[in-house]
């Protein structure tokens, strides 16, 4: 706790020993905000699963298991990107899967009847950023709570593909829509080079963009960010956007990958993904989180899915574990940000 | 025979004492009047005595025993806290917030003649039993809601109240009120430990006063035996010459003008504020101080006449607009619109000015380290690291570091809606300290507080608010205190422009 200063007759910057303390190398500091940030026990977790796995499978640690790992993490990953940055402003995106398969069947059956891959993705991508804009403009600019707002929205997007595809699925898709999806790069995964490229450029435009400070500012306080000058609707709407973009890559990779669309595609996405963006630390109060948390997070699900697979455990058991893993994270981010010591006293 | 007595209480957060060893009681039918400056340690001890926080070491004894661990035991035990917000609940009733978790039941239904009377006799002891105890409780005002609260602690049979700044968000004409009610307890034999920043309030109800600094008790007489300069004296271990270091300025041509605003709780508004000109605004809470400051900076919106900054007319109720002809509003709640208190000092010191921290759009983020620690060090925040959350500072180093953050902007106009709010009188004059350096460098100021008197001791000159409009203009050499009180009251208008 500090002391106020007395009352002084003109200001001096004056020599204090505490300056010498904020003027410490910044790596210091930043190896030391790293450990005392959410993201440790989440990091510890993902050794700790890993290491039990190598002993408990002898396919575990096989490299084409962990690339395996990778690839099927490409989908939630992209989406959970996204997410990261709605999550931050205290928002929430339940209407992912449902967009992943809306943009995802259209896109398809597109390119399917034009036999044009380009055309294709394009669809894809503009039916998701439509319904992005659309949940933006309804949280950001009439106010509506983003909870129930994404919540009719992924009713509308699944109603709407149910209907547009009759309850079939699109199969014969063109090479370019599915190449993102499926082809290999100098040995590797094009989807999973994409994945690590998105958290690349997500994680740069958090922490190093004035952007990224605007969407932390608003979800740390949107009012105090308003009268700063930040344009708050403008930042909720981006968010918004940004994650349905993500959502459209992320349809890509899902359509190219198993060489179809079905209406029923992603189905209860939007659970894993939320849950890998607050598993890594991000706060569903806003403010916090960082997008190395969400990229630990993801892979701790990914593992976990891939364990639980490998010791042959039954699929409906994968189901609880992921949502008793969205329940301790929820309570860790209540535990991190105080509320819990707070509910408990009062 | 002492009801509550603090026995050699310390409090450590790590390495930091906040509490040493502090000693005093306080007694049945007395006012104990509690002061020091922020960071002094009066809030820890506050959450001691609620059971919130446990000392360290020492321990207090309540009516004869150990003061129970948790917070509800210790307000089953007798002892309440009235804390500075409100904690009531505003949808629900009167009746159902006064007896909040404690209405009479019997096998499960509850009571209702038993309850009316209960709540009755809890308000009628503090002057509030002619109320409908079905008013939905948000429809009070805020003085009433407060001694609603108060009863709410009466009707659990408190022994001890602990009022904790309880005036900080009254405005001046309920304040009388407040004393009163708590003179009238007293005298029902109630132990009130009444905790302040408003020395005069203590002199018209205290019976004793400790003084705290530095976490140590460092004064505890009858009222009788401090005057205000002793107790400053005490709280601040030195004298306080002179509060608001005002002096005079050179004063250049109208930067802000405003013709005819009309806006929500504004009618009819023609002001102006000058370059290097600290201009006041007096009114009681309600009269649009507030208001008229968002108006002008664009963060309200605005029905007809208009704003012009530098002679140029500013599109108003946008914020945008007003930033960019230099004009900021620094709003009231510096906790609620100020600032995010779980960030970085750092990170709030650039949210939303970016321009000198950025390069097409990237933060450079050894500049925003640097920029922090010069504004820091330039406008004598206390912290250890601009890293550290800001929500750890005192109040008074929050405002500084909002202080700076504007004044780095160099403003062509700067709106300053209660800058001191809740802030202690030695870190008071390094704010106006620095709101008078900002005025000399060319931007016009305009001022308002809850506290007439510093509006008074800081300002060049004052518009008098009533009701939503101007009432009176007043220059510095021709305050007079009385006069522009009785018209902010709502007394006839007069007007004696500057000379």
């Amino acid at each position: 706790m500090s002391r106020t200063s007395h009352p002084q007759p003109t200001p001096q910057p004056q020599e204090r020993p505490v300056s010498t303390a904020t003027q410490s190398s910044p790596w210091r500091h930043q190896v030391e905000r790293a450990l005392s940030s959410n993201i440790a026990p989440i990091v510890a977790a993902l050794i700790i699963v890993s290491v039990a796995l190598s002993f408990m499978s002898d396919v575990f640690l096989t490299s084409s298991n962990l690339t395996n790992i990778v690839t099927q993490s490409a989908v939630v990953g992209i989406a959970a990107v996204g997410a990261t940055f709605v999550i931050i402003t205290s928002g929430i995106d339940l209407s992912v899967g449902a967009t992943m398969a809306l943009a995802g069947f259209l896109g398809a059956q597109l390119a399917h009847h034009s036999d044009s891959g380009w055309l294709g993705l394009l669809a894809v991508m503009g039916v998701a950023v439509l319904v992005g804009a659309f949940n933006g403009f309804s949280v950001a600019w009439l106010g509506l709570a983003p909870f129930i707002v994404t919540l009719a929205v992924m009713g509308m997007a699944r109603g709407l593909t149910l209907q547009f595809s009759q309850g079939e699925s699109v199969y014969d898709l063109p090479s370019t829509l599915n190449w993102l999806g499926s082809a290999d790069l100098a040995g590797l995964k094009v989807s999973a080079i994409v994945t690590v490229l998105l958290f690349l450029v997500g994680h740069l435009l958090l922490s190093r963009t004035t952007f990224g400070h605007r969407v932390y500012a608003v979800g740390g306080n949107a009012d105090a960010a308003r009268l700063a000058g930040i344009n708050v609707k403008g930042v909720i709407f981006s968010t918004y956007v940004i994650a349905a973009v993500c959502a459209g890559v992320a349809a890509i990779v899902l359509v190219g990958r198993l060489d179809s669309a079905t209406p029923n595609a992603a189905t209860g996405t939007e659970l894993q993904v939320i849950a890998a963006v607050v598993i890594g630390g991000t706060s569903l109060f806003g403010g916090k989180g960082s997008m190395i948390g969400t990229l630990v997070g993801v892979l701790l699900i990914g593992v976990i899915n891939n364990g639980l697979t490998l010791l042959n455990v039954s699929s409906f058991w994968v189901q609880f574990v992921q949502g008793a893993l969205i329940f301790l994270a929820v309570l860790l981010d209540s535990f991190n940000t105080g509320r819990l010591k707070r509910a408990a006293t009062s | 025979m002492p009801i509550v007595s603090v026995q050699g209480v310390s409090k450590r957060f790590g390495a930091v004492t906040v509490l040493d060893g502090v000693d005093f009681a306080f007694r049945a039918g007395e006012v104990t009047g509690l002061v020091g400056e922020n960071g002094a340690g009066k809030s820890t001890l506050i959450k001691i005595l609620a059971g919130a926080e446990t000392p360290t070491a020492g321990s207090v004894v309540l009516g004869g025993e150990q003061l129970p661990s948790t917070t509800g035991d210790v307000i089953a035990a007798g002892l309440s806290v009235i804390y500075q917000e409100l904690t009531d609940v505003p949808d629900m009733t009167l009746l159902d917030n006064v007896l909040l978790g404690n209405l009479s039941s019997r096998g499960g239904l509850t009571r209702r003649g038993e309850n009316r009377r209960r709540a009755k006799a809890g308000l009628s002891r503090v002057g509030l039993g002619e109320l409908d105890l079905r008013t939905p409780i948000r429809d009070l005002t805020i003085s009433q809601r407060q001694l609603a609260e108060i009863a709410r602690c009466l009707v659990r049979d408190t022994r001890v109240l602990i009022l904790d700044e309880p005036t900080s968000s009254l405005p001046e004409r309920d304040v009388e009120t407040l004393l009163s009610v708590v003179r009238t307890l007293r005298d029902e034999g109630i132990a009130i430990l009444y905790v302040t920043h408003h020395l005069d309030e203590l002199f018209d109800v205290a019976d004793r006063v400790v003084v705290l600094r530095d976490g140590n008790l460092v004064g505890d007489q009858p009222i009788g035996q401090w005057d205000e300069p002793s107790l400053v004296r005490s709280m601040l271990a030195k004298e306080l010459e002179q509060a608001y270091p005002w002096r005079p300025r050179d004063v250049g041509e109208p930067a802000l003008v405003t013709r005819g605003l009309v806006a929500r709780g504004v009618k009819d508004t023609s002001i102006h504020a000058d370059r290097g000109e600290v201009v006041g605004l007096v009114g009681l809470a309600g009269s649009g101080r507030t208001e008229l400051m968002k108006a002008v900076g664009g963060v309200a919106h605005v029905v007809s006449g208009e704003v012009s900054v530098a002679g140029r007319r500013v599109r108003t109720g946008s914020i945008a607009a007003a930033r960019s002809a230099g004009v900021v509003y620094v709003p009231e709640d510096r906790k609620a619109e100020g600032l995010v208190l779980d960030a970085s000092v750092r990170s709030n010191i650039a949210m939303g000015d970016y321009a000198p921290v950025s390069r097409r759009g990237l933060l450079r983020s050894g500049v925003m380290t640097r920029r922090a620690q010069e504004i820091t060090s330039k406008y004598d925040v206390k912290l250890g690291s601009v890293h550290q959350e800001i929500g750890k500072l005192s109040g008074g180093n929050q405002q500084k570091v909002i202080v700076g953050r504007v004044s780095e902007m160099s403003p062509r106009v700067v709106l300053f809606d209660d800058p001191t709010r809740g802030v202690d009188i030695g870190a008071k004059s390094g704010i106006y300290e620095h709101v008078f350096t900002l005025a000399e460098k060319g931007s016009a100021v305009m001022v308002c507080s809850s506290d007439t008197d510093e509006v008074l001791a800081v300002a060049d000159r004052v518009y008098v608010l009533a009701a939503g409009r101007v009432v009176g203009e007043f220059a510095r050499g021709s305050f007079d205190r009385e006069k522009i009180l009785h018209l902010a009251a709502g007394g006839s208008a007069v007007s004696e422009p500057p000379a």
